[in-house]
């Protein structure tokens, strides 16, 4: 538990305690005091829990081990330590080109102003497929990879606008006409179902 | 008078103890880490809580509406 969870959960056992003495005792609303000490425990304590806790689950979901937690994303997150710098994700993650506890936050955000609310809402429906329907044997990202997240980072750097192919198709990439990944330059991905066959990094040997 | 004092409390009651449970829930999903945990707080936390200060307002509509037996 990180120290902003940790007042928190302080702050939501207070609320609780305040909501138990109007739960116990609801008349002492009859004085001024009391009125202001129900408004205060049961509207503006409350709604703070709500927006903290939102804001904490938020920033929770961004983590690599919270993605990787869910059984689906296993391999996805293994195949982060694949040792082959041809592994796009294995390499950006292997030499903190991204964020390591944030690495499938960092490509798989849309950079947008709605972004992570979108991102969320997949979320829940890729929830909705695991728990309740049927859960697809291949995971795809729906409308496909979008150049943006690469660009997001790497438009503007040096070493990837100085690259001749690039830039001979700048408009492309940055149209998402090509993309990055499926157009035979950068298609080594995840390849989850393949992580068998390949030798493993492990930190630290 | 003495039954609208009634149902004030009867709502007090109710919306203390939905915020309480809502909270209790979010303290549950605070310390489960898993994505599971998420839609625990958002379907389930936050509407219990939702609905327990809602209660709460509609309790303060109906303790300022003036008694009945005093109108006219």
């Amino acid at each position: 538990m990180t120290g902003a969870t940790e007042i928190l959960v302080a702050l939501i056992a207070v609320t609780i305690v305040l909501a138990a003495v109007f739960l116990v005792r609801p008349s002492i609303t009859a004085g001024v005091t009391g009125k202001i000490l129900a408004f205060v425990g049961l509207c503006i304590l409350p709604a703070l829990c709500v927006d903290a806790g939102m804001s904490a689950h938020m920033q929770r979901s961004e983590q690599t081990q919270f993605c990787i937690s869910c059984h689906a994303m296993e391999t996805h997150g293994l195949s982060l330590y694949v040792d082959d710098p041809n592994y796009i994700p294995a390499n950006h993650f292997q030499n903190h080109l991204v964020p390591a506890d944030q690495a499938c936050y960092a490509c798989h955000t849309d950079y947008t102003i709605f972004g992570p609310f979108k991102d969320k809402l997949q979320g829940l429906k890729r929830i909705y497929l695991q728990y309740v329907s049927t859960p697809p044997k291949v995971i795809e990202i729906s409308g496909g990879y979008s150049n943006l997240q690469c660009l997001h980072c790497h438009a503007g750097a040096r070493s990837f606008e100085e690259n001749p192919i690039h830039s001979a198709m700048m408009d492309s990439l940055t149209s998402n006409q090509v993309s990055c990944i499926t157009s035979g330059c950068h298609d080594t991905i995840h390849n989850a179902d393949q992580l068998g066959n390949v030798k493993m990094w492990r930190p630290g040997q | 008078m003495k039954l609208r004092a009634i149902g004030m409390r009867r709502f007090l009651r109710v919306s203390s103890a939905l915020i309480i449970l809502g909270l209790l829930v979010e303290i549950v999903s605070l310390l489960w880490f898993h994505p599971l945990a998420f839609v625990l707080f958002a379907f389930v936390g936050v509407v219990l809580i939702g609905l327990g200060i809602l209660v709460y307002l509609i309790s303060l509509v109906f303790a300022a509406s003036p008694p009945t037996e005093n109108r006219g």
